[in-house]
């Protein structure tokens, strides 16, 4: 909801002997909607300081409503005294903000209702929770559904399992909800909400009303609002109270903020109480979450210390992506560090654009280089080079499990491999390409994207698939039961599944060929209430599909530049694969209770990906040259502690292929992958299943997932080992040949050293450091010492690890 | 009071990893260890995991008296414990009943594999945000290992996608054997210098990479940067160590005891386990089988179930002899346990409701049943056991105190164990 520009003034406020503070002062909710007798609304007046701090200043404000005979205040809510409209005055310093209030059937107490009054207070005393009664099983004989996905079941099992019982007609107090709830009997969840409380209240009134189900028609929860929208606090003690508002689908809001959840995923440095209380404690960034219903919303928390010069000073800038960053970055009061050197740039771009370190050549020609501008320079060469077409085959060969498996023959995978690595080399637009895979049809030989269709046939197993690595969201969980912490419902689930509900399969006259086709009838049930559920894209229209083919239906939202998700997954895909952490953390969970460290950066790179028209080599382009890709890995006093808001680079180890790929090139060696020819790169293999023992022991992955989780770069003793006593690295170096090569040329040690450096770290050693090294030689076999020197380069964490 | 805990506790489960904080390395190092305070009764630990899910009731929890589809078509025997009867195939096992200690009132609500897994391996619920570490790093994190051997080894590939270090360093992570010991041509990869270098060469080339990785290493700092480097410190400890290598050599055993043990991946596994405890190592993780029997279960009971039983029989008496059961654990554990009834596929489902985990040694009694589940193996009926109060007892036992707190990622406090307490009546 954009807030009413009416109450966004800025204020100037000017004391006699003090300079003038600018300041930004909101009132939320931006208006008042108040319906029935019952109805509230709390409020907050919110200050952004121009300093960068925000702050609750409600209690400061004076407030007052204009006609007293439509609507009171109370404390830090407003309640209803008449039918009509009227306004809130505010007055807050000498300025005065003007709030609509609205009030109708201001005389109308309905009786409660299931649905809108029960239901949620048995979700915000956690009765419905997974560790209670919404378990699977129920807990102690008595069942709720999980975060209540299913009120007419809930109403079922309370009112009619066990009459009497849980609610107890003649004598509301002594019904279980009740005595259970407030721990008078034995409740192995204990006390749960005081006798007297409002919970308590809410459910005794119900009962006294007869307990009755809703009837058909009842308005359903739609969207929450929460306010303020952030909150940059001093650490230690700083307040700020949370309004959140939901919208019903029969137009009314209602403040639910008494009956909202609240959760921080970092207490350490803010904490949210249960009535919404945010409580600043040490530095660091939290997101406070509230979940009412099946909706959750956050926003994000600053926490700074208490003792902190609250300017910051960003001089450098570079492009969009270097403002965006930075202007987080000075939130936080962190400056980035300095940029790299050429050496180190030169090293990272080739890993990072086209999975190998340099060569000597590559080096001497960078380094040779003097006129400006050459990072850019260098970017763009590599950008037109074969082996970035291979990377991101190779990338998107992760995210569409292309491996072979009992359905899926080498010849049909190997088609489906080209394919990608194509419409890659072709400049295809990455979402075109996604819908391509979404809609194929025909043989697996002739239409090689429809072996995505044979790699995984389960329906459910494949939207699942989609959804994480096409969109970035996990919605497994809403197979079973609405997201706990996400807004997936079933509902969403399922209306998913639908678009691959008509999937056929037809032999070929080739017995390894299948046709994959688009029947005309196949429905996704509820797990529920076994209803047929029409195909519904993930948080977004039910589209109409009759008379179409549904993947091709889907195929149109999916490449539609309107798609709120692809662009934004595919960006920070990207983005990941360069600086070594998503903006979202991991890749493929992107959910209310993971939040971008950097929204509008996020966004930004989204909507310029959508402007190029989904062009990855634009987007790598931009990437790689803005200051922040090219910053040092050096911390400065305020970024040691800085992981996560791309302050500094970072410090990776080099994932498997690319660690391989780089070794063979620099020992003058190869090594054979199956089905492949001589001199293949091992980021060319087409099949996940075909893998060597380098490639398994440095993580490599083998596609059995879609899950980024797979490329693994953790180091691990085995890994040690096999640098140190394995093949790779000692029988390589006497393979290749290269030092004796090299001693014959007429080179010298230290001439063989330097060439030796450049070869593994893109630099050359300094004197001292060659000094050092023929100071160890101890025989007159230059070339069994050369070689040692070469294992331990190959040895040394700066051949590892890409900075 | 312990509820309003498990809400702060929950919350800090939907952390993400990232706000300000220190890096890892920084963490651990700040990290102050626990002064020991007396000795404790458990040394090292033997994790027999049995992923899939093993029937409770086709193990240690049989009904005899239960109708026929709650009882299955296996009969039972009797054991070594006067009155306790295991499932039939169980002959070695029950020979040694009087030396175990058997739970038979485990429970959880995860019913599905990979959640249930990581309940046994952590011993805390999935988290949505924050990555657990395995009982076995934990264990590496606070007590280190006992001689040159990594202190936690994985038999033969990673036991788990949750057997990982988590939160803490990679260099807590485990070091996988790389293949199954029953194989003919089983050997460690890389555990002997290359041929052209011998011991005089290799301390050479040590000295060399030392000076040319200072300048990398002084410049640089990064978990992973830190990580390796303990890997290539403790590489070249075992290296130096004939006894260290050698522990990996299962054929130095005897035939008498290989043919004990049976020559089966159950077997080699288990004797392997054994060799890396005697050398030294701190907590060995090892998998057999896979137990995930919707279908044919007995079919599947009766081809996996014997080796196991072998092995495990001949381990724990194995142990007992050379007096090092006494000072080890060993645990045999699965995600869940499988549903009371047979199903018409002949088959039984996943049911973590109620299951049975084995224990002995390392201080737990001997010849003692802890909890009984009802009449048809659905639930517990007494006594119920906690994965949290599972992982308890393993670390009270190894004097790690299960409340004390390590810091996650974001300066965030978080203890060793979530709620539970140690089960009291196991304990010698």
């Amino acid at each position: 909801m954009a807030p009413n520009p009416m109450n966004r003034l800025l204020l100037i406020l000017c004391a006699a002997s003090l300079p003038c503070e600018a300041a930004d002062v909101t009132f939320y909710p931006p208006q008042i909607q108040l319906t029935g007798a019952r109805d509230f609304q709390s409020f907050i007046v919110y200050e952004a300081l121009e300093n960068g701090l925000t702050k609750d200043a409600t209690a400061e404000a004076k407030i007052a409503v204009a006609d007293e005979s439509i609507a009171r205040v109370e404390g830090h809510s407003v309640v209803p005294a008449g039918d009509g409209s009227t306004t809130l005055q505010v007055q807050f310093a000498d300025q005065t903000l003007e709030v609509p209030v609205q009030v109708s059937l201001s005389d109308q107490d309905d009786d409660l209702s299931f649905r809108l009054d029960v239901m949620p207070v048995l979700t915000k005393t956690g009765c419905n929770s997974g560790r209670c009664h919404g378990a699977a099983r129920g807990k102690d004989g008595f069942r709720l559904s999980l975060y209540g996905f299913d009120p007419a079941g809930d109403y079922h099992r309370l009112a009619q399992e066990m009459p009497g019982r849980r609610l107890n007609l003649s004598r509301p107090e002594a019904s279980l909800i009740l005595t259970k709830g407030t721990g008078v009997a034995p409740h192995s969840g204990g006390e749960r909400f005081a006798v007297g409380s409002e919970s308590y209240q809410t459910l005794e009134r119900w009962l006294r009303e007869g307990a009755n189900d809703d009837l058909s028609g009842v308005a359903e929860a739609t969207d929450i609002s929460i306010y303020p929208p952030e909150a940059v606090m001093k650490s230690k003690g700083q307040g700020q109270q949370l309004v959140v508002v939901a919208s019903y689908s029969d137009g009314t809001t209602r403040d639910v903020t008494k009956l909202s959840t609240f959760i921080s995923n970092n207490d350490n440095a803010a904490e949210v109480s249960e009535t919404g209380l945010i409580e600043s404690h040490n530095r660091g960034e939290a997101f406070v979450m509230a979940r009412f219903d099946s909706f959750t919303e956050g926003i994000p928390v600053i926490s700074l210390p208490a003792e902190a010069d609250m300017q910051m000073e960003i001089a450098e800038t570079g492009n969009y992506i270097d403002e965006l960053v930075n202007a987080k970055l000075r939130k936080l009061l962190i400056r980035p560090s300095e940029l790299c050197s050429d050496e180190r740039f030169l090293r990272r771009a080739y890993i990072d654009i086209i999975g190998l370190t340099p060569t000597e050549d590559d080096y001497e020609r960078f380094m040779a280089d003097t006129a400006s501008g050459k990072r850019a320079r260098l970017i763009d060469e590599l950008l037109d080079r074969e082996e970035f077409i291979d990377l991101w085959a190779m990338k998107l060969g992760e995210m569409l499990k292309i491996r072979t498996a009992n359905q899926v023959s080498y010849k049909a995978l190997l088609g489906f491999h080209n394919w990608v690595r194509h419409q890659i080399a072709n400049d295809m637009p990455l979402n075109e390409l996604l819908a391509e895979v979404i809609r194929a049809e025909g043989g697996t030989f002739d239409s090689p994207a429809t072996n995505y269709y044979q790699i995984e046939a389960n329906n459910r197993l494949l939207s699942e698939n989609v959804a994480q690595s096409f969109l970035g969201m996990r919605i497994q969980c809403a197979q079973c039961h609405n997201h706990p912490f996400d807004r997936w419902t079933m509902d969403d689930y399922y209306g998913f599944t639908a678009f691959f509900s008509r999937i056929g399969f037809k032999q070929s006259t080739d017995p390894r060929e299948y046709i994959v086709h688009e029947l005309d009838q196949g429905e996704t049930y509820h797990v529920v209430d076994n209803r047929t559920v029409a195909p519904k894209y993930l948080g977004g229209a039910t589209p109409e599909t009759d008379g179409q083919k549904r993947r091709s239906v889907l195929a149109h939202w999916i490449s539609d530049h309107e798609n709120p998700y692809v662009a934004t997954n595919l960006a920070n895909i990207v983005w990941a694969h360069h600086m070594g952490r998503g903006i979202v953390e991991p890749v493929d969970d992107v959910r209310i209770s993971n939040p971008p460290v950097n929204a509008a950066l996020l966004t930004e790179l989204a909507s310029r990906f959508r402007a190029t028209n989904f062009n990855l080599k634009e987007l790598v382009r931009d990437i790689c040259n803005s200051r922040t890709y090219q910053l040092s890995t050096q911390a400065n006093q305020t970024n040691t502690e800085d992981l996560t808001n791309f302050s500094k680079a970072a410090v990776r180890r080099i994932r498997a292929e690319v660690l391989l790929d780089s070794l063979s090139r620099i020992t003058n060696t190869s090594t054979r992958f199956a089905r492949l020819p001589e001199n293949a790169r091992s980021v060319q293999i087409a099949d996940g299943a075909v893998s060597n023992y380098f490639l398994s022991t440095f993580g490599r992955a083998n596609r059995e997932t879609v899950c980024s989780c797979e490329v693994d770069v953790v180091p691990t003793l085995s890994q040690a080992f096999h640098l140190i006593n394995g093949e790779t690295t000692n029988d390589r170096i006497e393979e290749g040949g290269l030092v004796s090569e090299l001693l014959k040329a007429g080179a010298t040690p230290p001439q063989i050293i330097e060439r030796l450096y450049v070869r593994c770290y893109t630099r050359k050693p300094t004197p001292m450091e060659v000094e050092k090294i023929l100071a160890s030689f101890e025989s007159d076999d230059l070339e069994s010492e050369l070689h040692d020197v070469f294992w331990a380069l190959l040895n040394s964490r700066e051949f590892l690890f890409n900075r | 009071m312990n509820h309003l805990k498990n809400t702060r506790r929950s919350a800090l489960q939907l952390g993400t990893l990232s706000a300000l904080g220190l890096s890892l390395g920084q963490m651990l190092r700040a990290e102050t260890r626990a002064p020991a305070k007396e000795t404790p009764p458990c040394e090292s630990v033997i994790q027999i995991y049995l992923p899939g899910g093993i029937a409770h009731q086709e193990l240690v929890d049989p009904k005899p008296a239960a109708p026929v589809e709650y009882r299955g078509e296996m009969d039972s025997i009797e054991t070594s414990i006067p009155g306790v009867r295991f499932n039939e195939l169980m002959k070695e096992t029950a020979k040694v009943a009087d030396r175990l200690c058997v739970v038979r009132s485990m429970t959880h609500t995860e019913a599905a594999h990979e959640r249930g897994t990581h309940n046994m391996m952590t011993g805390y619920r999935p988290s949505p945000a924050i990555v657990y570490p395995s009982m076995g790093s934990l264990i590496s994190h606070e007590l280190g290992g006992l001689s040159e051997l990594p202190p936690y080894v994985c038999v033969p590939e990673l036991t788990s996608a949750f057997s990982g270090s988590g939160y803490l360093s990679s260099a807590f992570g485990p070091f996988t054997l790389g293949g199954d010991p029953a194989r003919r041509s089983f050997k460690v990869r890389d555990l002997a210098l290359p041929g052209g270098v011998d011991e005089e060469r290799f301390a050479k080339r040590k000295r060399l990479l030392a000076g040319i990785d200072s300048t990398f290493t002084n410049a640089e700092s990064a978990d992973g940067i830190d990580a390796m480097k303990s890997f290539y410190e403790r590489a070249y400890s075992m290296l130096a160590s004939k006894e260290a290598v050698e522990a990996f050599n299962i054929s130095a055993e005897n035939d008498t005891t290989r043919d004990l043990y049976g020559r089966n991946s159950a077997g080699a596994r288990m004797l392997m386990a054994r060799r890396l405890i005697e050398a030294g190592v701190r907590f060995v993780s090892l998998s057999y089988g896979a137990w995930d029997t919707h279908t044919y279960h007995f079919r599947t009971t009766l081809r996996q179930l014997p080796p196991f039983d072998q092995a495990f029989g001949a381990l724990i008496a194995d142990l007992d002899e050379r007096g090092m059961l006494e000072k080890t654990m060993v645990v045999v554990c699965s995600e869940f346990g499988r549903t009371p009834m047979v199903n018409a596929g002949a088959g039984r489902d996943h049911w973590p409701r109620v299951f049975s985990t084995i224990l002995a040694g390392g201080g737990v009694k001997a010849g003692h049943i802890h909890g009984e589940s009802d009449a048809i193996a659905a639930e517990p009926a007494t006594a119920p056991v906690s994965p949290e109060d599972f992982a308890c007892t393993v670390y009270r036992q190894l004097g790690i105190a299960p409340t004390k707190e390590l810091m996650a990622p974001g300066n965030r406090p978080l203890e060793i164990v979530d709620g539970g307490s140690a089960v009291d009546e196991i304990i010698a």
